[in-house]
């Protein structure tokens, strides 16, 4: 099975954990897209948003597993058939959320090209957009080494 | 624009299904996630090729939206979840509410 793993900074990427956990504890009963369920039918509805949340929680849950004591003493991450998927989703609602929370303020050009001196912003929207960043990074990273182990899966 | 639909109705079944209204599941754009992970979501998903994907996606992007599958209303409403399982914002439109 591939695998990929990175070596991280833990003096860079520690202090934004809290973030991401923070985030990510906001999202145990709420959708990071929660406006696009307005199409679907009443009687399916809340169904399918409990479907939705249960997914996406599990998916988090597979993200925050990363971060665990180990990862506190080595600062590496692996990456592999079992978790590239649901970390790849993880990613994509804690940024969401992140966005909706913090980043409402950055236009969208920024906030697509990631293009923007950090010392600009103020805290807490500067830890904010690292983490932002740092999510696409692992999103980027896993895109590249394991897509087909997510099409084929 | 290139739609999908799967399986090959009998006569009868295509007669109901043209009675029946359309529905367009439709992808909207949001600044937050990347062009290739739209992209990957989208073979995934809807099992687009590469090429295919990439085009929807521009269509995203400088449209602010997709119609990436059309047809009857159960299936559509499969690709919506699956699609919202991923994070993106996703619409179902009828051909009856145009």
């Amino acid at each position: 099975m591939k695998r990929v793993e990175i070596r991280l900074s833990l003096e860079a990427v520690l202090p934004l954990i809290a973030v991401i956990r923070e985030a990510a504890d906001s999202l145990s009963d709420d959708l990071a897209a929660p406006n696009s369920l307005g199409d679907i039918e009443p009687d399916l509805r809340e169904g399918w948003r409990e479907d939705l949340v249960s997914a996406q929680n599990e998916a988090i849950t597979v993200l925050l597993a990363l971060f665990d004591e180990t990862f506190d003493e080595s600062g590496v991450v692996g990456f592999d058939a079992d978790n590239a998927e649901p970390v790849l989703r993880a990613c994509a609602a804690v940024r969401l959320r992140l966005r909706e929370r913090f980043l409402k303020a950055l236009n969208e050009e920024v906030l697509e090209s990631g293009d923007l001196e950090i010392e600009s912003l103020q805290e807490p929207a500067r830890k904010a957009f690292m983490c932002y960043l740092f999510l696409a990074t692992i999103q980027e990273l896993i895109i590249q080494h394991l897509d087909t182990s997510i099409l084929d899966g | 624009m290139s739609t999908h639909e799967q399986g090959s109705p009998s006569s009868a079944g295509a007669t109901a299904t043209a009675l029946e209204p359309r529905w367009q599941v439709v992808v909207l754009n949001d600044p937050v996630n990347l062009m290739s992970y739209v992209v990957l979501v989208f073979k995934k998903v809807l099992g687009f090729s590469e090429t295919e994907a990439r085009r929807h996606m521009l269509e995203v992007h400088e449209q602010g939206r997709s119609v990436v599958w059309s047809g009857a209303r159960e299936r559509a409403e499969h690709y919506a979840f699956a699609l919202q399982q991923w994070h993106l914002t996703v619409i179902l439109e009828s051909d009856e509410a145009r």
